[in-house]
């Protein structure tokens, strides 16, 4: 282990680490958005959009995250519609994670029994009432638990971004290995970093689930 | 159950790291659980039998009847793949000669730049023949056999906007290089203010460039004259940069069986000028003839 050639590298890491959160954070906003939206959709069955939603949902769960920024990256061009690496990073994200996130919410809300919306209609709630006081906060605590497996399964997807030559986490160290050979310090930092990124958002997410659990009905 | 599972994950995470960090020492014994996703290099970890050797011996190979060939295979007309699957180019045509002369059948492992110098630290294969420039950094973690090529850097752009300096860079553009090939370490030693744009493979780099995405590409001057003679609408700005370089093949360090058996290959061919056949064989069709001299080394002989 030489640790001049860690720490002399260490910024490097740093700057490449800063950029895995910066389009993953981005690129999971979007997703949960997006996710949202779908959710939404199919639950309420929304004609024609229920459909695209399901399409769309469908092709994004069943196509590499690697192929999609490939045809955003080298293959929007073509068609004269070029996108900042960073911008494709992000959208290729958004584009996977939206579907993964729909199909966490759809869970939760298909969870919540249809008694649920019954008993608050017989209180005299409205539907808005009943969807933010009522049924969101159930379907929530259902989904907690798979959102956050998304969160940290996209983070650790932006570790395909070399192919769109985004300095990422991987890339470095795929550089680094090759301009050095220093193959057990790169990959070392390389651990480090995404445990250091990673972590956090796990415990996090075992928190959040824990204080989202007493929302549930009949527990 | 869910403390659990998060257990279990930190305690791989944490003897993933350890591994790592005992891989320096001792490398051939974590070499055979890291290629076990590859059967082509399972055998090649299999015999080091407990000594901390990694590569395999001339007479290693020859027992097996297979050779491990490291090679590109996106990098026309060196090393790519034609349109029936088989390898081609001028460094399989001398792949398959030494794999032949060798008695051994060969077996080619499609590499990228970046992780030529690992392949062969870690016993995935036993030879590299994609297209690997000798430099000074290389050669002290590989073995490098007599060269059979010449090559110098040069750097391509567009017709519109043909660069012919990289002096008094204008620090918004970037150059594409190809991540763990001379031209990155070139330029990150000699220009380290011009923004690189690095992908991680020939064909990317490609792709990028013809999208548009930066002026310039720089690599192996062959390659870069080969792409603007295949692809209208470039030029070849600068033909030659950095120092006159060539290329070798490269065997993990140590393995000196292996290594004279190609040198002593590479003398024999160049009693029957194999290498000007091989480039007529292979090149031809690109260059032209007017390459032959300047690119063809024949019996490990450099002109110099």
């Amino acid at each position: 282990m030489n640790w001049d050639f860690i720490f002399k590298y260490l910024p490097l890491y740093e700057r490449a680490a800063l950029l895995t959160v910066k389009i993953g954070l981005s690129g999971i906003f979007f997703a949960l958005l997006i996710g949202l939206v779908c959710a939404a959709v199919r639950c309420y069955q929304v004609p024609f959009a229920d459909q695209l939603a399901a399409a769309y949902i469908e092709l994004s769960r069943n196509t590499p995250l690697l192929i999609q920024l490939f045809f955003i990256y080298y293959g929007l061009p073509k068609v004269g519609l070029s996108i900042k690496p960073e911008a494709c990073g992000v959208i290729g994200l958004a584009f996977l994670g939206g579907s993964y996130m729909a199909e966490a919410f759809r869970s939760g809300l298909e969870s919540v029994d249809k008694i649920q919306w019954e008993s608050a209609a017989s209180l005299g709630l409205n539907s808005a009432q009943t969807l933010g006081w009522v049924i969101l906060p159930q379907a929530l605590s259902t989904s907690v638990p798979a959102l956050v497996a998304n969160v940290i399964f996209l983070l650790k997807e932006t570790s395909v971004f070399s192919a769109i030559s985004l300095m990422d986490l991987m890339f470095t160290a795929k550089d680094l290995i090759g301009l050095y050979s220093k193959t057990t310090e790169s990959l070392f930092l390389l651990v480090v970093f995404y445990l250091i990124i990673l972590l956090p958002v796990s415990v996090a997410g075992s928190l959040l689930e824990r204080r989202l659990r007493h929302a549930g009905f009949g527990d | 159950m869910k403390n659990l599972s998060k257990l279990a994950a930190l305690g791989i995470a944490g003897t993933l790291a350890l591994s790592l960090t005992a891989c320096g020492q001792s490398t051939a014994a974590s070499s055979a659980s890291q290629s076990a996703g590859s059967a082509a290099a399972a055998p090649a970890a299999s015999q080091s039998e407990g000594s901390g050797q990694i590569y395999r011996t001339l007479d290693e190979i020859k027992s097996s009847g297979e050779i491990n060939i490291g090679v590109f295979s996106d990098k026309n007309p060196f090393g790519y793949v034609d349109e029936n699957g088989e390898y081609q180019g001028y460094d399989i045509y001398f792949a398959n000669r030494l794999a032949e002369d060798l008695g051994v059948k060969a077996n080619f492992v499609s590499t990228e730049a970046a992780n030529r110098v690992e392949y062969l630290e870690t016993g995935k294969v036993d030879v590299i023949l994609a297209n690997f420039t000798v430099t000074p950094e290389r050669a002290e973690a590989v073995d490098f056999a007599l060269p059979y090529m010449n090559v110098a850097l040069g750097v391509v752009s567009r017709d519109d906007d043909v660069i012919e300096t990289l002096d008094d860079w204008n620090a918004d553009d970037s150059i594409i290089v190809i991540s763990g090939t001379t031209a990155e370490t070139y330029l990150i030693n000699n220009y380290p203010d011009i923004p690189l744009q690095k992908f991680d493979s020939y064909a990317t780099a490609k792709e990028a460039f013809q999208n548009g995405t930066s002026v310039a590409w720089a690599n192996d001057n062959t390659e870069v004259i080969a792409f603007a003679l295949q692809n209208s609408g470039y030029t070849v700005g600068i033909p030659s940069l950095g120092s006159a370089d060539t290329i070798a093949p490269a065997v993990t360090k140590g393995n000196t069986t292996l290594l004279d058996a190609i040198n002593s290959e590479i003398e024999a061919l160049g009693e029957e000028n194999f290498f000007h056949a091989d480039y007529e064989a292979t090149l031809l069709d690109t260059y032209g003839a007017d390459y032959e001299d300047a690119l063809v080394v024949e019996g490990g002989k450099t002109a110099q």
